[in-house]
């Protein structure tokens, strides 16, 4: 199976101060990122913290192949949402609304690229520890998480194979032929990664 | 050794073609003590049903599984504790970007320290030869790497028991070879399906499985025999055009 270009960055090992950063602060920066998304109505000051977000991208050495490789994959998304936006509320709104995705994406890729997953886990299970008095299971939130950043390259590589099959088939404009064969991979992948969870005991409740 | 035993077990599932339901196991009695054995079968005769049955990812319809006397149904967390399970598709297996966030994954439950569990990951994936492959993605490993990669991910949380149900099934011959020399040198019991028959021929014992029953248990050598003579007797007469 090919595409399983990672959306976010995966890590990549490193000593810059965005590395040494607490995992909270880390957070934030993505929760703020996230919030400011729906507040900032100028495009030039998403693209503004576009290019500060993307400066802090190349300061933790993970290099501008690496920054590409996690905006690369929404490139076509994002030209026909801008696109789209453009023909009905104007340039500026439609350049806002691809900036800020983009600074999500970018500030999410920050963060991964700059954290190692089991850290990242660990602060998910520290961060849903209070949940654990109404009998939530922190590590299970962390597995969902894990198996969520799992999924989506898998699922993103599944619509590349359907779609090249589709191709050879000369079935590229039926949407059936695309959509249908996704969704059933997707589903025997669930099961496939339920079954393989299962047999290796993660996921079971805490003794 | 540990022992796996069978208790008359069936399994059977409801099937929307037959108002019977279709029996996939039927009333197998086994006591598996040997270090290494294998299961060999045709396709759908039934060697992942009772590869399954033994990590309780299978649930018996009637009779009782047991390893080291933990019933696969009663005590089926004691059991997964004790018996790793290999899949034939690594990818499916693989919950994680990289070997090493895999095989971190396995140790979260036993292993809480975070520097704990990267040196025991470091462990685990070195005691394969994998440390040098730890931190590459698991798209870019071969197959044969890749399904090491998995058993390492299983060996970490060191089961007592490991069942491997085709392992070398998507390998080409040399990552075939590499599969074979690791799993030689592994401590565990191992109950292992596979198409190989050269592998087969190396279990201390061989089940052969058609149509849901052990149709012969023995040696290896005369198990590949008989299993040879089932597959001969099998095919329709006269030659292929």
């Amino acid at each position: 199976m090919r595409g399983h270009g990672f959306l976010l960055a995966n890590y990549v090992p490193g000593q810059s101060f965005i590395h040494r950063a607490p995992l909270a602060l880390k957070f934030l920066l993505v929760f703020g990122c996230g919030l400011a998304s729906f507040i900032v109505v100028d495009w030039r000051v998403s693209l503004a913290v576009l290019a500060g977000l993307c400066g802090l991208f190349l300061l933790t050495g993970a290099g501008l192949k690496k920054l590409w490789a996690a905006i690369r994959p929404l490139a076509a998304v994002l030209l026909v949402i801008g696109v789209f936006q453009w023909w009905m509320l104007g340039a500026p709104t439609a350049a806002r609304i691809v900036l800020n995705i983009l600074v999500c994406v970018v500030a999410a890729s920050l963060l991964t690229a700059t954290t190692p997953v089991q850290r990242l886990l660990d602060g998910v299970v520290r961060a849903a520890g209070p949940f654990k008095r109404f009998g939530a299971d922190p590590e299970r939130f962390a597995l969902t998480i894990a198996i969520m950043l799992r999924s989506i390259p898998y699922i993103a590589g599944t619509f590349a194979d359907v779609r090249d099959s589709a191709r050879a088939r000369g079935l590229e404009r039926n949407p059936r032929a695309l959509i249908l064969p996704v969704f059933i991979t997707s589903v025997a992948f669930a099961r496939q990664t339920g079954e393989a969870l299962a047999a290796r005991g993660l996921g079971e409740a805490e003794d | 050794m540990p022992a796996v035993t069978f208790d008359r077990v069936t399994v059977a599932v409801e099937t929307d073609n037959t108002p019977e339901p279709k029996v996939l196991i039927d009333a197998v009695s086994l006591e598996l003590t040997e270090q290494r054995i294998g299961v060999i079968g045709a396709n759908g005769s039934g060697k992942s049903t009772v590869l399954r049955l033994v990590n309780g990812l299978v649930q018996p319809t009637a009779g009782k599984v047991t390893v080291d006397g933990a019933d696969t149904v009663r005590n089926v967390r004691t059991v997964r504790r004790n018996v790793g399970f290999v899949f034939t598709d690594p990818l499916s297996q693989l919950v994680m970007p990289t070997g090493r966030e895999d095989v971190e994954l396995s140790l979260r439950r036993s292993v809480r320290n975070g520097t704990e569990r990267r040196q025991a990951a470091e462990a685990a994936l070195d005691r394969l030869g994998l440390l040098e492959l730890a931190d590459q993605s698991i798209y870019e490993l071969s197959g044969g790497e890749r399904q090491l990669m998995a058993l390492a991910a299983v060996l970490a949380v060191n089961p007592s028991v490991l069942v491997l149900d085709e392992p070398s099934t998507l390998l080409d011959l040399r990552n075939r070879e590499l599969l074979r020399r690791t799993l030689a040198g592994l401590d565990q019991q191992i109950i292992m399906s596979t198409h190989d028959l050269e592998l087969a021929l190396e279990m201390d014992r061989v089940l052969v499985i058609e149509e849901g029953e052990v149709v012969f248990d023995g040696g290896a050598a005369a198990a590949v025999d008989h299993y040879r003579m089932l597959c001969r007797d099998g095919l329709p007469a006269g030659k292929p055009r």
